[in-house]
């Protein structure tokens, strides 16, 4: 909410000096986590910072989008890795595609029986943090807030319709389970199979 | 007396998907020489007709695609996306490379129209001006035929897991008929078509299939499935869906024989969505009046015995080629391997030496396998050599190698087993009825053939015997029968053949033993029994017959013959009453049964004079 203030005093300044200053201000306290204006929504239609928490631990976004297919084939996955650490690390879904509404994700999460807690990224802010690329893919951050991996969760994919019977590389649960021992992963980003975020609206 | 006559092992069979080659599939985009691409490129002009010409079949409500692709904010959204699988031809899919001998219905896209769209994506993806869109493709609602003559459901729906791998499942479907209906076109509706890769219908004339469920109508799971044929009935039809498929309806004169008690099995290509899926197939039937005149036949090339790929074996290759005997048109070509599949290719060496590509496949994905039909028959004449060239990689750089890290991989039925198989349609020419089926002769040599490929090929030994007996060649049918059972000593369908050679040639003597093996072997097979007592009424063991004849009335209740024979026992045993009630079953079912009428009469002639 600081950020936010801050916004409407620069806005409120009318002398080029003033605003010169303001702004530098502005860049001095705002970190990236809170971009002029651009808001991660929960589905309620709430401000939320999900980098911005007392509790330090992990953060994995699991960007998703509902008409992508293989997103859709990852749910019994991210479900499962997110149940697996659910002690260690906060778990997000990201659904960065602004057409698609609170009431039609809803419905997703209970058709995939998702448990995870869901934020809309309409204005791209956390897909620009995480550098994300396509659906499905995640990213690691450590307890500082820091990216620590992004890419695919693992190599099912070769290619657009080309799945693997079985993943032989797991590079998600790798960088959890690296940043959790507090050593760099083996990777820091691999590129995933999916449906361009580029694309959106 | 019936002898049945049978063959086995011309299943059609299918399987499983997927093979990506890194690094081969770079189309090089020849240089454009059309001015009008110097030009802006919109969606309304230039790219809304490729959409709807050759995406929107798939791309649309209710299809197998993901999304729709049918508005400029559909494709706007999808638009590196779509560049993306254009240019890497991933989309749409369509798997032989281009060739003289031209297919039906093909989907591959011109290079232009690849660049065209990459331009449009790479300058914003315009949309244009209003009036150049053209209007929306329309595609019929529901079944694509009209109402079928017979819709058949599946009795109990598949519950597919969220997850896991690739999943073949089985459905059987009794054909409700009550007499033989000769049919023009099949609609397969696989249930969610987001889901269905492929599908394809086996026609079961036995009910073997049914052997495999665990109770009736609840389905089997498996890859490639085998169905016996008990009668020179070799598949002649493709009954193939994938996505995108519109229903075919046969040429003048060609039609599928659907006989009363027949059985459907669909063989359906799954893969999880992330969510259980219910998913309950319909096949809808049109018939036809006029019954088939002409009779196309599936051969098949294969040489699985020598298909034994050493683990990390990048480039193992394998041929098999095979010399018509007859002249045929190729009307449609079916290539299928598994996962380890890469290049697959067949060609034909014609008789004067020319030699003409049948297919190409450089890039085998067992996702997108199809049965490509010719856009004209393909004429080869008699003499013509067919032959396929498959290359595996068994590598670890094969991604879609299901062993990892790779294993020695051999010929087989399951998906981590490889499969060298190439299925041809083709038409005899010439076909006389009153010469005899001429695809006899397709079938022996396809049997030869495969017995000089593997000597221990069970089907071929059998299938070949099978022909040499309808020539009426008993002497050799028998060796060969001996052959096969030599291989499967225990086998119930050879034996009951070998059985009924040897009756139909008078040996009733030496039948007992291969029949008594038979229906020892398979306590429910009719024709065992019903063989069994004629070789036992033939060594004047009426006992003995009755047994059999009974046992086979109690498989097949409304069987004339078999109650008319067993009364015929009974009558020999003095057992007058029951024989008699025998020969009036027989002529409740069949009023005109000659034998049970004749019969009766002597016997109530003989029952008065006592």
């Amino acid at each position: 909410m600081i950020c936010r203030h801050l916004q409407q005093m620069v806005k409120g300044q009318r002398h080029e000096k003033g605003r010169f200053l303001s702004t530098l201000l502005f860049l001095a306290l705002c970190p990236a986590i809170c971009p002029a204006q651009k808001t991660v929504l929960d589905l309620d239609g709430k401000n939320v910072n999900p980098l911005q928490s007392s509790a330090k631990q992990l953060v994995v976004l699991m960007f998703v989008r509902e008409d992508c297919p293989i997103s859709a084939r990852y749910a019994p996955t991210i479900q499962h890795i997110s149940d697996q650490h659910q002690k260690d690390a906060r778990f997000y879904l990201v659904f960065p595609d602004k057409s698609e509404s609170p009431a039609g994700i809803r419905k997703y999460l209970s058709d995939f029986r998702y448990s995870i807690p869901v934020l809309r990224d309409p204005d791209r802010v956390l897909v620009k943090q995480a550098h994300a690329q396509v659906t499905p893919e995640a990213a690691v951050f450590d307890a500082k807030g820091a990216l620590v991996y992004h890419g695919r969760i693992d190599n099912l994919y070769e290619s657009f319709g080309h799945a693997r019977s079985a993943p032989t590389t797991h590079e998600l649960e790798d960088a959890i389970e690296a940043a959790l021992a507090g050593r760099a992963p083996s990777n820091k980003e691999v590129a995933g199979v999916g449906c361009y975020i580029s694309d959106l609206p | 007396m019936k002898w049945p006559f049978s063959l086995a092992g011309i299943g059609f069979v299918l399987a499983i998907a997927v093979v990506f080659r890194s690094g081969t599939n770079v189309h090089a985009q020849a240089p454009d020489p059309d001015p009008k691409h110097n030009r802006e490129v919109t969606f309304n002009r230039d790219i809304a007709p490729i959409m709807f010409q050759s995406c929107a079949r798939c791309h649309r409500p209710g299809e197998s695609g993901p999304f729709p692709l049918l508005t400029y904010d559909d494709v706007k959204n999808r638009a590196r996306q779509i560049e993306t699988v254009t240019h890497s031809r991933f989309m749409p899919p369509w798997l032989p490379e281009p060739q003289a001998l031209k297919f039906a219905d093909e989907l591959r896209l011109p290079d232009e129209q690849i660049a065209s769209t990459k331009k449009w994506v790479d300058e914003g993806a315009p949309e244009g001006n209003p009036a150049d869109l053209p209007p929306q493709p329309k595609f019929a609602e529901g079944w694509q035929l009209g109402q079928p003559d017979l819709v058949l459901k599946a009795a109990t729906p598949y519950q597919l897991p969220a997850s896991g791998s690739d999943m073949y499942w089985n459905f059987i479907f009794p054909v409700a008929i009550d007499r033989t209906r000769w049919v023009k076109a099949v609609e397969i509706r696989p249930g969610d078509k987001r889901f269905v890769h492929h599908a394809n219908v086996l026609v079961d004339r036995q009910q073997n299939s049914r052997q495999k469920e665990t109770q009736p109508g609840s389905g089997f799971e498996g890859m490639e499935i085998k169905i016996e044929s008990e009668t020179f009935d070799p598949d002649s039809h493709f009954l193939f869906w994938k996505p995108g498929t519109v229903p075919y309806v046969e040429p003048e004169g060609m039609a599928l024989r659907l006989d009363k008690g027949t059985d459907l099995v669909l063989n359906v290509h799954l893969q999880p969505s992330g969510k259980p899926e219910t998913i309950q197939p319909t096949i809808g039937l049109y018939f036809t009046d006029q019954p088939a005149t002409k009779f196309p036949m599936l051969l098949q090339l294969q040489n699985d015995a020598k298909l034994d790929i050493p683990a990390g074996e990048k480039n193992f290759i394998l041929n098999d080629d095979l010399t018509l005997p007859i002249d045929v048109d190729l009307l449609a070509i079916y290539p299928h391997a598994h996962y380890l599949g890469k290049d697959l290719q067949a060609s034909a060496t014609l008789p004067d030496g020319s030699t003409t590509t049948l297919i190409h496949i450089p890039q085998w994905d067992l996702n997108w396998q199809a049965v490509y039909r010719y856009a004209q028959p393909v004429f080869l004449p008699r003499g013509t050599t067919v032959s396929m060239r498959y290359v595996y990689d068994n590598s670890e750089d094969n991604a879609l190698n299901p062993n990892h890290p790779p294993q020695r991989v051999q010929g087989g039925n399951r998906s981590k087993d490889e499969m060298a198989h190439l299925w041809l349609q083709v038409l005899p020419r010439n076909f006389d009825p009153q010469a005899g089926d001429t695809r006899m002769l397709l079938q022996e040599a396809l049997a030869r053939h495969n017995i000089r490929n593997n000597p221990a090929d069970f089907a071929a030994h059998y299938n070949l015997a099978s022909v040499l007996q309808a020539r009426g060649n008993a002497a050799e049918a028998i060796t060969e029968y001996e052959e096969a059972l030599r291989i499967r000593p225990q086998d119930a369908t050879a034996n009951n053949a070998l059985g009924a050679a040897l009756i139909a040639s008078g040996q009733p003597d030496r039948a007992l033993a291969p029949l008594q093996t038979a229906a020892r072997t398979s306590p429910e097979y009719f024709d065992a029994h019903y063989n069994l007592a004629n070789a036992l009424a033939s060594a004047g063991d009426f006992a003995g017959a009755a047994q059999e004849f009974a046992a086979a009335v109690r498989i097949r209740p409304d069987d004339a013959d078999a109650h008319a024979n067993l009364g015929s026992a009974l009558a020999e045993l003095g057992r007058f009453a029951e024989a008699k009630a025998q020969f009036e079953r027989a002529l409740e079912i069949n009023p005109a049964h000659l034998l049970a009428r004749e019969n009766l009469q002597q016997l109530q002639s003989a029952m008065g004079n006592r």
